[in-house]
């Protein structure tokens, strides 16, 4: 049909203004004719079956530039065109060679030392080596790096999160970096951090071809520009607001992989317009999905959910510089009063667990597994309660954020939910919210939010990046700056050392205390929902929230 | 003519600069600031400080404006906090996708609409005015984001009929380089008839959705023009000459019908390039709607800032375009 009207209309352009027009003028007149009647067009309207692999996003990368940035939209990009120094096992938060080959540390937990894989190549065909990781780092790490561009608003906040500060920072746990020979690389700490392999393997810090870099300046990274790495998948196209294309690296350095010769990223940020494309067939697996859509998700014979591992922890934070909170007793009392099993059943279904720790499951090797979440009995939590004072309970504040978060889904039910278990055992709950931001910001403000919700995703696949953040020095400001300083000598003992076994065993103590302190009262760990088409094999989410795409197929 | 057009144009000042402040003061006075959404929940007190001197956030509110102000003179809009891209650039970039969706449903509203207030009025008061006009009343009271999941479930996911979003298939995409952005201008110029048929079937459902509002008020003021226009007295006289009833309706009465229709058009016109927000969003429309819309959720400034000022320019220059377009419709009026 499409040749047919070309036919016809021969040469003149002003006739094919025409049928233009009327197209234009009657969208939907005009094509189910061309589209429909071909059947060799590439029909849009059956689901995809080109061989080409395509995913839905929550939405659009920010950028592609390592370092830079770290929401999951953009990363998941990045872990496709790039690799880091160590990687992830699938499914896991274990930690398996990437770009390094080996790696070690000295004996006084301060020098790490990396082997670097011989041969790998940049997908712009330049050398992967030593000097090229050093590159990398510094442009991360040095203020002073030139092809940092910080004078063009460049941040890279995430690594002076994650490791202290700046080169020339007093904080900074980075003390040089040093290249040994071309395939050899040394970090410097200034102090032990034993979570240092974790850390760098998260997916932030994909390394780049320096001379792409080089030669794309500040734009790097950018839609219209490059993004080249060394990974499965080499960048093609960015289409603003619409997609990312991306093709198979034929010389990948993982034999065999990717399995799919094409892969194209869609932002669709809705997520039942996702679910509704998944459905329709014109994408193939997504994420992100609302627990709530699970039933959709299932009454579908060609669809698939996908539950991705839990790294999160939601949890009902009691602060102690509110009196009543101040003795530990409370706060168990408030711990047994919350039916929290019933909670999580209740918002979560299948898809959240509750247990004793803060720590999510795929970290239990650093948790006691013999303890058990506070059963639900409010004759006992009253009893607690007038033994501490409160015969008649007290007055209670309770913060609820006022949006979704993966952890939370739908705060201010679960916060109903909350304070009706409490009334039960006299507790008079005010529920309270405001702004997103000033919700994060406000709890920081001495004295804080009497009790409130909030939530974490890790950042990197060690123990360290949930309990210091939470209970380390400079971590505790939104629960009163609480101290303990058994507490705080365990989480830097456990940096100091790189014996998982023995690491796990501080962790281990560390999550007893929490437990027995119940300051942030761990309710759930949320699976995100993710879901596929059933012709889809080889797609193991990973905890950490991203994962590379290189084993995926379309059967 | 002329003078009259600098004056609109001078008069337009007072209306952009207000546009702009208040835009600054609803972003900048609601709570919170993008400092600590940009870090989450992993944001220290020391850390917030310091990206907020970076971007600025730490002046007095009034030079922030005289910044914005300055640089918006220059027409230099800024760039986007979260991603450093220029506004300008993304604006750009994303306004054929907005136009072509607008322009579209423009289209089937006036299709639609213009016939439909048309019949009602010939029909007035029997059983199809009443139908159009209670249909129109749905159409005004319909929430866009549940109509659009409606038609998307319906032709898309059930009947397979339709694409349920995005603006080119997958296949379609890969061989298809657009020139000018305005995708059905870039298939024709390419003479690329598979992919105009995919651009097309992707405009549909979008197109209809945010089209049913101003298709029901088109059809609406339609319908009462032409019932005021058909009760004057040349209308009579017409008839009394013998001219058949069609030829009353459409070459005598809709003419003079359609100025208020063309004033109601223009206002549409202009507020569809912003009311495109939602529609946008739900049918993942890379347009400067769904960008707004991603701006608003990162609290991106700059980006809400620089869209919603122009998409009010916009809507202030299309205002002005169809007072103009009245010289045109009735030769009585001139300026």
């Amino acid at each position: 049909m499409g040749m047919g009207i070309e036919k016809k209309l021969g040469k003149s352009p002003f006739r094919l203004f025409g049928i233009s027009a009327i197209c234009a003028i009657v969208p939907f007149g005009c094509t189910p004719a061309t589209n429909l009647g071909t059947s060799s067009s590439p029909s849009s309207l059956a689901p995809n079956q080109s061989g080409v692999l395509v995913y839905g996003s929550g939405g659009s990368p920010v950028n592609l530039e390592p370092g830079n940035i770290t929401d999951g939209n953009s990363i998941i990009v990045q872990d496709q065109i790039y690799n880091r120094l160590i990687e992830i096992k699938p499914g896991t938060t274990d930690l398996v060679p990437g770009l390094a080959a080996e790696w070690s540390v000295s004996t006084d937990g301060k020098t790490w030392t990396f082997k670097l894989r011989q041969g790998v190549k940049f997908h712009d065909g330049t050398d992967f080596n030593a000097e090229a990781v050093k590159f990398n780092i510094e442009r991360w790490w040095d203020p002073n790096q030139p092809q940092g561009y910080r004078n063009e608003g460049k941040i890279y906040e995430i690594w002076q999160q994650m490791f202290g500060g700046y080169k020339g920072d007093p904080n900074s746990l980075l003390q040089d970096v040093k290249v040994v020979d071309t395939s050899t690389i040394q970090l410097r700490l200034k102090q032990p951090f034993a979570a240092f392999p974790a850390a760098i393997a998260s997916g932030f810090y994909g390394i780049a071809s320096p001379t792409a870099i080089k030669k794309a300046g500040a734009n790097y990274g950018k839609p219209g520009s490059l993004a080249i790495g060394t990974g499965a998948f080499v960048f093609k196209e960015w289409r603003t607001g619409d997609r990312v294309v991306l093709e198979k690296n034929p010389h990948y350095w993982r034999t065999g992989l990717p399995k799919t010769n094409q892969l194209v990223i869609r932002f669709i940020t809705d997520p039942a317009a996702r679910l509704a494309q998944l459905r329709a067939g014109q994408i193939d697996f997504t994420v992100d999905l609302a627990p709530d859509q699970i039933k959709e998700l299932q009454a579908d014979p060609n669809l698939e959910s996908v539950p991705r591992p839990s790294f999160n922890v939601g949890y009902l934070a009691l602060n102690p510089s509110y009196a009543p909170l101040a003795k530990p007793e409370v706060r168990q009392a408030i711990a047994q009063a919350l039916n929290q099993q019933a909670i999580v059943k209740a918002f979560w279904g299948n898809l959240g667990q509750n247990d004793a720790h803060f720590l999510p499951p795929s970290l239990s090797w650093a948790t006691t597994l013999s303890l058990q979440p506070y059963s639900f009995n409010p004759p006992q939590a009253k009893q607690l309660l007038a033994k501490a004072g409160y015969p008649n309970g007290f007055p209670l504040e309770l913060w609820y954020m006022p949006v979704s978060r993966p952890y939370y889904p739908t705060p201010k039910p679960i916060a109903e939910s909350f304070a009706a278990d409490l009334s039960a055992i006299g507790i008079r709950v005010t529920l309270k919210t405001k702004d997103w931001a000033a919700y994060l910001e406000d709890r920081r403000k001495a004295p804080g939010y009497q009790a409130f919700m909030m939530g974490w995703t890790g950042d990197f696949g060690d123990p360290d990046s949930f309990l210091y953040a939470h209970f380390g020095p400079g971590g505790t400001s939104d629960i009163g700056n609480w101290k303990n300083d058994r507490v705080f000598q365990l989480l830097n003992q456990a940096r100091a050392t790189s014996d998982q076994t023995a690491r796990g065993k501080l962790y281990a103590e560390v999550d007893e205390l929490l437990h027995q302190q119940a300051l942030r009262l761990p309710i759930v760990h949320a699976q995100p929902l993710g879901a596929k088409r059933k012709n889809i094999t080889g797609w193991v989410p990973s905890p950490l929230g991203t994962e590379p795409f290189e084993s995926v197929e379309k059967k | 003519m002329w003078i009259y057009l600098t004056k609109r144009l001078l008069s337009l000042l007072p209306v952009l600069l207000g546009i702009t402040l208040l835009v600054f003061a609803f972003l900048h006075l609601i709570p919170g600031d993008p400092a600590v959404v940009l870090s989450g929940e992993r944001a220290t007190p020391e850390q917030l400080a310091s990206l907020r001197t970076q971007l600025g956030l730490d002046q007095p509110l009034p030079l922030q404006y005289l910044a914005f102000l300055g640089n918006l003179l220059r027409f230099n809009l800024g760039n986007s906090i979260i991603s450093g891209i220029p506004i300008a650039h993304e604006i750009q970039t994303r306004l054929p996708a907005s136009f072509e969706l607008t322009v579209s449903a423009m289209l089937v509203a006036l299709v639609l609409g213009i016939p439909a207030g048309v019949l009602a009025a010939v029909q007035k008061n029997r059983w199809l005015d009443n139908l159009t006009m209670s249909s129109s009343l749905i159409g005004v009271s319909l929430p866009v984001y549940w109509l659009g999941l409606l038609l998307v479930y319906l032709f898309a996911v059930n009947l397979h009929w339709l694409p349920p979003s995005g603006r080119l298939s997958v296949e379609a995409g890969f061989n298809f380089q657009p020139i000018t952005g305005f995708y059905v201008l870039d298939a024709l110029l390419r003479l690329d008839w598979r992919t105009l048929a995919d651009v097309l079937v992707h405009l549909v459902l979008p197109a209809l959705t945010l089209g049913t509002i101003p298709l029901a008020i088109i059809a609406r003021i339609t319908r009462s023009a032409m019932l005021e226009v058909l009760s004057q007295d040349y209308i009579r006289t017409a008839r009394a000459k013998g001219v058949p009833e069609f030829r009353v309706f459409f070459q005598h009465a809709l003419k003079n019908a359609l100025l208020p229709v063309s004033t109601v058009t223009g206002l549409q016109f202009g507020s569809l390039l912003g009311s495109a927000i939602l529609t946008e969003t739900i049918f993942a429309w890379p347009g400067i709607g769904s960008w707004i819309y991603d701006g608003i959720l990162a609290r991106d400034y700059p980006v809400v800032q620089g869209g919603v000022i122009f998409v009010s320019i916009a809507f202030v220059l299309i205002n002005l375009l169809v007072d103009l377009s009245y010289a045109l419709l009735d030769p009585r009026i001139q300026y």
